[in-house]
């Protein structure tokens, strides 16, 4: 008996430790989210008549071409910019994984630099710069006397440009991260039997940090799909991120059934990737030690 | 017929101004099929010589050869050699047949050559059935074997070995090691393998290399390094030796209250005086004879091993046969039968009495 009280007592105790940031996230995400999801599905209360199930919503999103437009301009930049990241993160994890120069160290502080600039800071640093009258365009003007400067300002390229940016630090610790735990002499060996450099990065090194890589791939497609701040701040008026179009359909349009039907749509399209992302993380290591 | 040269071979780390010498004007030769350890403690230098061999270090000076050609130019992937790891060595996400038939298939060999090859090299080291699985189905000690199987189905001229060996447990490792020996007879392969364990360097090897502090101390066979070791280092850290401080004087060796002959040759002059423990013998009280209360007597099988305290000469270690009756606390004389006397760097005199 005594151990048997023991063990509810521990039980107990287990659960009570968890409890405080379950409800809270129970009571105020998962329950708002789950009727929130439920209203885009249900027809509106009219007096005399019973609310039923309806995709009447869906069908206005799809229907309408700037609502179309938004969602494939928000999936492309989404695209682009993780493509983007991969191209400028994984030379720099490499150069900073198998450096042992000096300035390996400068490189990777410049890296994380990002990690701590708010993204509202950021987008006013990249107007002040990049924007028009901005330092780069006034440095081409005196120097060059070039007057053809086109500023990525309040265009595609702006936000890209500068969720690139923000998103470095994040992309690089991961993938270091995930090359510092494939060990030297797994590559050397690989050197020894006579791999060239670009079979072992490609046969050796890429399918052993397929996990980080996996990782890094769905947070970011996540983050960027629903980032607002950069968006919000540097790029066009139209088309617009599903963050901005959200924010504008809420705040300006006043049409709440509207910005919550894009919002589960974004959200069912992140779960997507979310799904791939856990698949990652609690797949069993058969293989692995 | 393979056979592997380093010459005045040099490797410093470090910055011009305040360089580490990890490897300094090392001279081995390694016959053709001969299978030659490098021992010494960690940090003097010997698995930085091996790497160097490997491709994986790059010397400061000197050559490294392999048939009296030149291979220091080469990458690690297009010379000669295959290396054994000490550890982490297989690659997790392959089976134990692609590990094997990974430098196989580098080198465009038809599909069941290769399957033959990975199967005879499985089978050499008697992991023939275990193709299908992945490493981390493996033990340590078979993953070991798969990692000297895929050095060995390359047919390399020179195998390399980082002390592949030393993370296994203690039996095992003994098992493993006289395995590969017997490998390495069959094939008549030339091997360099390195270890900090002397008495793995003893049991494999046909000649081993002494190395201290990035220099070459002594390279000579196994028997020999034992009996006559040429410098005070490598008396010390083969084997147990008791090292007395002693004084040479006409002819004779002063060691403590005891007077020893010495050669001719000695100058006068203070000296090392090292005694193995066996090279003693349990006599009777009188001239010459060396006395102690024994402090500490552990049975190790087929001997004893005796700590006795001597009022002049401290701590001694002796090895005696277990016919002797001898116990804890008792006192025990004895005398040396054989010694030598180390004078400076210069190589020692041996006495035999």
């Amino acid at each position: 008996m005594a151990t048997r009280s023991r063990y509810l007592n521990t039980l107990f105790a287990g659960y009570a430790l968890i409890a405080p940031p379950l409800i809270i996230l129970v009571l105020l995400i998962f329950y708002p989210a789950g009727q929130a999801i439920v209203r885009t599905v249900m027809t509106d209360q009219e007096v005399g008549i019973a609310a039923g199930l309806t995709l009447d919503r869906y069908f206005n999103f799809f229907a309408d071409p700037i609502a179309r437009s938004n969602l494939w301009f928000t999936i492309w930049v989404t695209v682009v910019t993780t493509a983007l990241l991969f191209l400028v993160c994984f030379p720099l994890s490499l150069y900073l994984r198998f450096s042992s120069s000096r300035i390996a160290g400068i490189v990777q502080v410049l890296a994380l630099f990002p990690l701590f600039v708010p993204g509202v800071i950021l987008a006013f640093a990249l107007i002040r710069y990049l924007g028009p009258r901005g330092t780069v365009d006034t440095f081409l003007r005196i120097v060059f006397n070039y007057t053809g400067f086109v500023t990525p300002y309040l265009k595609p390229s702006g936000i890209i440009f500068a969720l690139v940016w923000d998103h470095i630090p994040f992309t690089v610790l991961v993938l270091t991260a995930g090359l510092r735990q494939v060990e030297d002499s797994v590559i050397e060996a690989a050197r020894d039997v006579g791999a060239s450099g670009l079979r072992v990065f490609f046969q050796i090194v890429l399918p052993l940090i397929q996990r980080p890589l996996l990782i890094v791939f769905c947070l970011n497609m996540i983050g960027i799909f629903g980032s607002f701040t950069i968006p919000y701040l540097l790029g066009p008026a139209a088309p617009q991120m599903m963050g901005v179009y959200m924010q504008q359909t809420f705040t300006d349009y006043l049409d709440r059934s509207g910005a919550e039907t894009q919002a589960v749509l974004s959200f069912l399209i992140c779960s997507v990737i979310g799904a791939l992302y856990v698949r990652t993380v609690t797949r069993r290591r058969g293989e692995r030690a | 017929m393979p056979t592997l040269d380093l010459i005045n071979l040099r490797k410093q780390f470090g910055s011009v101004t305040n360089p580490v010498v990890a490897v300094n004007d090392l001279n081995i030769n390694v016959a053709d099929g001969e299978f030659l350890c490098i021992l010494g403690p960690s940090g003097c230098g010997k698995s930085t010589a091996l790497r160097m061999v490997a491709g994986f270090e790059e010397p400061s000076g000197g050559d490294v050869q392999i048939d009296q050609q030149s291979i220091i130019n080469m990458p690690p992937n297009k010379r000669p050699t295959a290396m054994v790891f000490q550890k982490y060595t297989l690659w997790p996400h392959m089976k134990v047949y692609d590990n094997i038939a990974f430098g196989l298939k580098l080198r465009h060999l038809p599909k069941n050559q290769i399957d033959q090859e990975v199967q005879a090299s499985l089978e050499l080291v008697g992991l023939g059935r275990y193709g299908d699985r992945y490493p981390a189905q493996l033990s340590g000690g078979e993953q070991q074997r798969v990692a000297i199987a895929r050095a060995l189905v390359l047919k390399p001229k020179i195998l390399l070995l980082d002390e592949p060996f030393s993370n296994l447990d203690a039996l095992l490792r003994v098992r493993l090691r006289e395995e590969l020996r017997q490998i390495q007879r069959n094939l008549k392969i030339t091997a360099v393998f390195v270890t900090h364990d002397q008495e793995e360097a003893l049991s494999l090897a046909d000649r081993i290399a002494v190395m201290s502090k990035g220099e070459l101390q002594q390279l000579d066979k196994p028997a020999t390094i034992y009996a006559r070791p040429k410098t005070l280092f490598v008396a010390d850290f083969i084997g147990a030796m008791n090292m007395l401080d002693g004084e040479v004087n006409g002819g004779v060796v002063k060691v403590g209250n005891q007077r020893l002959p010495s050669p001719a040759e000695c100058v006068a002059a203070p000296a090392k005086i090292a005694i193995r423990p066996e090279d003693v013998i349990v006599t009777q009280t009188g001239e010459g004879a060396w006395h102690g209360r024994i402090t500490q007597v552990s049975d190790l099988g087929h001997y004893r091993k005796v700590f006795v305290q001597s009022p002049d000469l401290g701590m001694l270690k002796l090895y005696l046969p277990k016919s002797i009756e001898i116990n804890d606390g008792e006192m025990i004389t004895f005398k040396p039968t054989r010694f030598l006397i180390f004078q400076g760097p210069l190589p020692p005199f041996e006495v035999k009495l």
